[in-house]
């Protein structure tokens, strides 16, 4: 076993707030650059660059997590980092039902595209994709355990858009892997983890953490979050 | 002015916490940011807000609010009532947006 730096919230192109230089290229290309060995794209509400990422980091030696970034009706965003491809489609699926198809104006918030490998664009979405999804945080995170998946409140020390914020606690009945914070975390009951939610290259692993790992993937990381198995999380920095 | 009263002269649904009407209103704050309320709503304020989210009553209860109105027509899940029920602090709901319902609050008790 030996540490393995991850960050597990890089937004691609596809969200309106990600830089168009975020292509999954670009990503893979950087996060190597900052040495990291694992990282997560979760775009807003959606799923749809995973698996190129994936593939692209198989090809450049860097572990791609499928995730998306999940906005619940309350206005909380959180981390739902899924297994496989098949997860994915069928998260995405789910996605698809909650969405509440609110008109995007790519104008003020940005363009949300789906490129291909060599960056042509293949799709675009014309909702606004971080809008709240017609389900509550209890559902997102029973949607993500069902899926197999890791449910992880994002960003819970900003002043909104975080579980705190919205909520005012972590509800204790609400099954959370862990938890992500901006700044340095206090005492909390959940593991922490910090990540750079980087929307421009420039950001990536400007936060990460660091777990001890026998290798660096979803099921690693699953148990290092559980501490199983001499898995855990070493510390965290910027 | 009581909650009762309140809920009579605007015309609104009693969802929960039906013991409670009786209590008295010494005021209102509007916000959908839990952790905003929690910081400065004051004792005996009815919370007019469109979360439903059953924190939204633990927060209630912590300043001591005298009910929660629900607006746009939003409904309050069923563990949000079962707490307001159990505290009898009233879930109220009404149609209109937290705007209207505010200006009609305020020319009442502000």
């Amino acid at each position: 076993m030996k540490p393995f730096r991850a960050d597990l919230h890089i937004h691609t192109l596809l969200s309106p707030c990600g830089s168009l230089e975020m292509s999954p290229r670009e990503i893979i290309a950087r996060a190597k650059g900052r040495g990291l060995d694992m990282i997560a794209v979760a775009d807003h509400n959606s799923t749809y660059h995973c698996e190129l990422t994936v593939t692209l980091g198989i090809e450049a030696g860097i572990t791609v997590l499928r995730a998306a970034e999940v906005t619940s009706a309350e206005d909380v965003h959180s981390l739902v980092i899924l297994p496989d491809e098949a997860s994915v489609i069928s998260f995405q699926d789910w996605l698809d039902r909650h969405c509440t198809h609110m008109p995007h104006n790519p104008d003020i918030f940005g363009d949300q595209v789906v490129i291909d490998r060599d960056e042509n664009i293949i799709r675009e979405i014309n909702y606004f994709l971080p809008a709240a999804l017609n389900a509550t945080i209890d559902e997102v995170e029973e949607a993500a355990h069902n899926h197999g998946g890791l449910f992880i409140p994002a960003h819970i020390d900003r002043p909104a858009m975080g579980i705190i914020g919205q909520l005012g606690f972590i509800p204790d009945d609400l099954f959370v892997d862990a938890v992500e914070v901006v700044g340095m975390a206090g005492d909390l009951l959940y593991p922490v983890i910090r990540n750079s939610d980087a929307h421009m290259p420039e950001h990536i692993g400007r936060r990460f953490t660091d777990y001890m790992l026998e290798n660096p993937s979803f099921s690693e990381l699953a148990k290092a979050l559980r501490s199983e198995g001499g898995r855990h999380i070493i510390q965290h920095g910027r | 002015m009581k909650v009762t009263d309140i809920v009579e002269k605007i015309g609104l649904k009693v969802f929960s916490g039906h013991e409670g009407l009786g209590k008295e209103v010494t005021g209102g704050y509007a916000s959908d940011l839990l952790s905003d309320v929690m910081g400065h709503a004051g004792s005996g304020a009815v919370w007019i807000t469109i979360q439903t989210h059953r924190n939204v009553m633990a927060i209630a209860s912590l300043r001591d609010l005298s009910a929660v109105i629900i607006t746009c027509g939003e409904n309050p899940g069923d563990d949000t009532m079962a707490q307001s029920n159990e505290e009898g602090l009233p879930v109220l709901g009404t149609d209109l947006s937290t705007f209207e319902l505010a200006g009609r609050l305020y020319s009442l008790i502000g």
